[in-house]
């Protein structure tokens, strides 16, 4: 085969022709002369890739490049299973299929299995920690004292232990933390280690006993399947499995997995809500109540924070799902 | 050496021009069956496929007649890429659960940080070659420690205002360190030229805010309520947000573009090689800037497929705006200069040569 010939260590070459006879690569030079003689075994040939030139690299730090592809696969007993796999459009196809299927697994099994593992097996301390460091991030920035009466948060605290004695984590799991939030407004959240914080903001929409009862149930809910750790680690999750599969850290693809990234996580937080409205409903339907409270509840607090009452309509992009699909469901269950 | 005659010496320079012959098809192939390799290995294969991508980019990349080639052992970059993961992973769990720690982190980076790049510097330079001729770096720890930390800390103290000089001793300290074929490179970038690049990128951001709010501004003048929360046509709070904040992705990564591809341009320019060599890069800022705006869009709307096709455009592009100026016969030239003793790559890699990142 024809190709250039690069002298040991140098950017010289020649033009020149290569041939095997007998187990040994003879490189000869236009004029005829003997350029290299070597051994096939001490040959290593660069993998056929695309349309590229060929390298035969010598043990010298000689080198022979070819165009010639299929002379080289001859030589070397065959193109490499890579290469023939690359030109397949069979295996290509399917290759294609296969990423599409892995991804939709891994968004729809892979993470939710991961982060659940994960946020099993951290430990309580871990937990108590990241909570008490989130509230005081909270306090510092968006929550005030609340303006509660004692005796009412005597009272809320009461109707929680005696949710909670009906739960897992027993009468005292749960810790309820009561904050002014003007910023936030009528809302509620649990951190890892059993805190329910609630606004007094919901208290004043709150009209009976029951709807904040199912209130509880939810965020209950949020705590005993770790919702929060879970988030936490799809956040790490997302963005390190895409990086180590595609191995690519170029901008384009940091830029271009932001996107379905935060989708990602949007769906999964509303599968946890759904989740706990879930839990709530057969909480509240154990204690002969109805769930009929906190889907009303859910209604007021969307018509105080959106002004209407068939929710902020953010479908697909919100972490909650919409208000009236969750009412609905609450109540037909 | 197949010239009829004798040059002069002192013939003119002449342009000899990169370019690049993949195309963005033959790269698909590659990529989605080294993509689906990988996904299959549960990521192990993956650097076996970077090295593969990277071979595909080097060798169909020309400068007359000769490609670059790119010689790495994926399971060098294997290693590396566990590194990498352990250190992510590691940093992004304390950072989650215990923030105090995270500044034991950054004291840990900023000192192991001059190690790891050169680590990735020199490894991705011996295994990189360009007819026959091996690359590599020299950088040193305490180089490294100057450019990238006690610079960028005075960045910080100065309050960004020594930031493009910042850049500036990086982008210097990376080019001179790189040798090919035993002689230097060398760049001396003017500081004044990074200010005014980093001053343009500035410029452009403004624009582009004062066109959003003209717009908005425009829109509310116009009698349409922006805020208006119509039952039937909803806009609110958050697909808002989803709007400004993709515009923002976009508006980010078109600057980055711009200010990188006038610095890459700028550090070019200003390059030599062993003395003699020039280097030539003419491209456009604002049309990379497009390049890459319009390959995210196309990429994010075809769900990730357009990007093999995003790469070979950015890299064809690019090749067609770099040249190398130097003597006349550039084949007898480099054949004299770079060869003998100094070409001799440091075939024994040490153990830690190694390509630290995903």
């Amino acid at each position: 085969m024809q190709g250039r010939y690069f002298f040991p260590l140098s950017a010289r070459h020649v033009e020149a022709s290569a041939a095997v006879n007998g187990g040994t690569l003879a490189i000869t030079g236009m004029d005829g002369a003997l350029l290299a003689s070597i051994p096939m075994k001490s040959v290593r040939a660069s993998s056929r890739l695309g349309g590229m030139r060929r390298r035969l690299d010598l043990p010298d730090g000689d080198s022979f490049d070819t165009t010639d592809n299929d002379a080289v696969d001859r030589m070397m007993r065959g193109s490499g299973i890579l290469h023939r796999l690359e030109n397949s459009w069979r295996v290509v196809l399917v290759s294609l299929v296969l990423a599409g299927l892995a991804a939709t697994a891994f968004a729809l099994y892979g993470v939710p299995a991961a982060a659940g593992w994960l946020a099993r097996h951290t430990p309580p301390s871990v937990a108590t920690y990241t909570a008490q460091q989130t509230l005081a991030t909270l306090d510092s920035i968006a929550l005030k004292d609340s303006r509660l009466s004692a005796a009412r948060q005597k009272h809320y605290r009461a109707l929680l232990a005696q949710l909670a004695a009906r739960g897992p984590r027993g009468k005292d799991g749960y810790r309820l933390a009561f904050r002014h939030a003007p910023a936030i407004g009528p809302n509620a959240f649990a951190l890892p280690d059993g805190t329910i914080v609630v606004t007094d903001e919901i208290i004043a929409l709150v009209k009976n006993d029951d709807e904040i009862e199912g209130v509880f149930g939810h965020e209950m809910s949020h705590v005993e399947r770790a919702h929060g750790l879970q988030r936490v680690y799809q956040a790490s999750l997302i963005p390190a499995a895409i990086a180590f599969v595609t191995g690519d850290v170029s901008q384009l693809g940091q830029f271009a997995a932001i996107l379905p990234g935060l989708l990602l996580q949007s769906a999964y937080s509303r599968d946890f809500e759904q989740e706990a409205d879930d839990d709530s409903a057969r909480v509240m339907r154990g204690m002969g109540k109805s769930p009929e409270a906190l889907a009303s509840l859910l209604e007021r607090m969307e018509k105080k924070i959106c002004g209407r009452k068939d929710g902020c309509a953010v479908g697909w992009l919100g972490s909650h799902p919409d208000t009236a699909q969750r009412a609905a469901r609450l109540r037909g269950r | 050496m197949n010239t009829l005659i004798d040059q002069p010496p002192n013939a003119a320079p002449l342009r000899h021009g990169f370019r690049f012959e993949g195309s963005g098809g033959e790269y698909f192939k590659i990529w989605i069956v080294n993509l689906a390799l990988s996904i299959a290995t549960l990521g192990i294969f993956s650097a076996w496929a970077k090295v593969r991508s990277k071979r595909y980019f080097y060798g169909n990349t020309y400068i007359g007649e000769h490609n670059f080639d790119y010689h790495a052992n994926p399971l060098r970059i294997l290693v590396g890429r566990v590194i990498a993961l352990t250190l992510l992973l590691g940093y992004s769990a304390t950072n989650h659960f215990m923030p105090v720690m995270t500044f034991v982190w950054i004291v840990f980076f900023l000192f192991a940080m001059p190690w790891l790049l050169n680590a990735s510097l020199r490894f991705n330079a011996r295994n990189s070659s360009y007819r026959n001729i091996r690359f590599n770096f020299v950088g040193t720890y305490g180089g490294a420690f100057q450019a990238y930390v006690l610079w960028s800390l005075l960045a910080v103290i100065t309050l960004l205002t020594t930031y493009p000089l910042a850049r500036r001793a990086r982008d210097q300290y990376n080019i001179n360190n790189h040798t090919f074929g035993g002689k230097a490179f060398h760049a001396e970038i003017p500081g004044w030229l990074m200010y005014k690049a980093y001053l343009l990128g500035g410029l452009l951001f403004l624009c582009g805010i004062v066109i959003v709010i003209c717009v908005l501004l425009g829109a509310t003048l116009a009698g349409l309520d922006v805020k208006s929360a119509d039952p039937k046509q909803p806009l609110t709070m958050l697909p808002m947000m989803l709007v400004i904040g993709v515009s923002y992705m976009f508006v980010l990564l078109f600057l980055t573009a711009f200010v990188g591809t006038r610095i890459f341009n700028l550090a070019l320019n200003n390059t030599v090689l062993a003395d003699k060599l020039r280097f030539e890069s003419s491209l456009s800022a604002l049309r990379m800037g497009w390049l890459v705006t319009s390959n995210l869009a196309l990429t994010l709307i075809t769900l990730g497929l357009y990007y093999p096709w995003a790469r070979v455009r950015v890299a064809r592009y690019t090749s067609e705006n770099l040249a190398v100026i130097g003597a006349s016969d550039l084949d007898g030239f480099s054949s004299e200069l770079f060869a003998g003793q100094g070409a001799i790559g440091e075939e024994v890699a040490n153990f830690f040569d190694v390509d630290v990142g995903l």
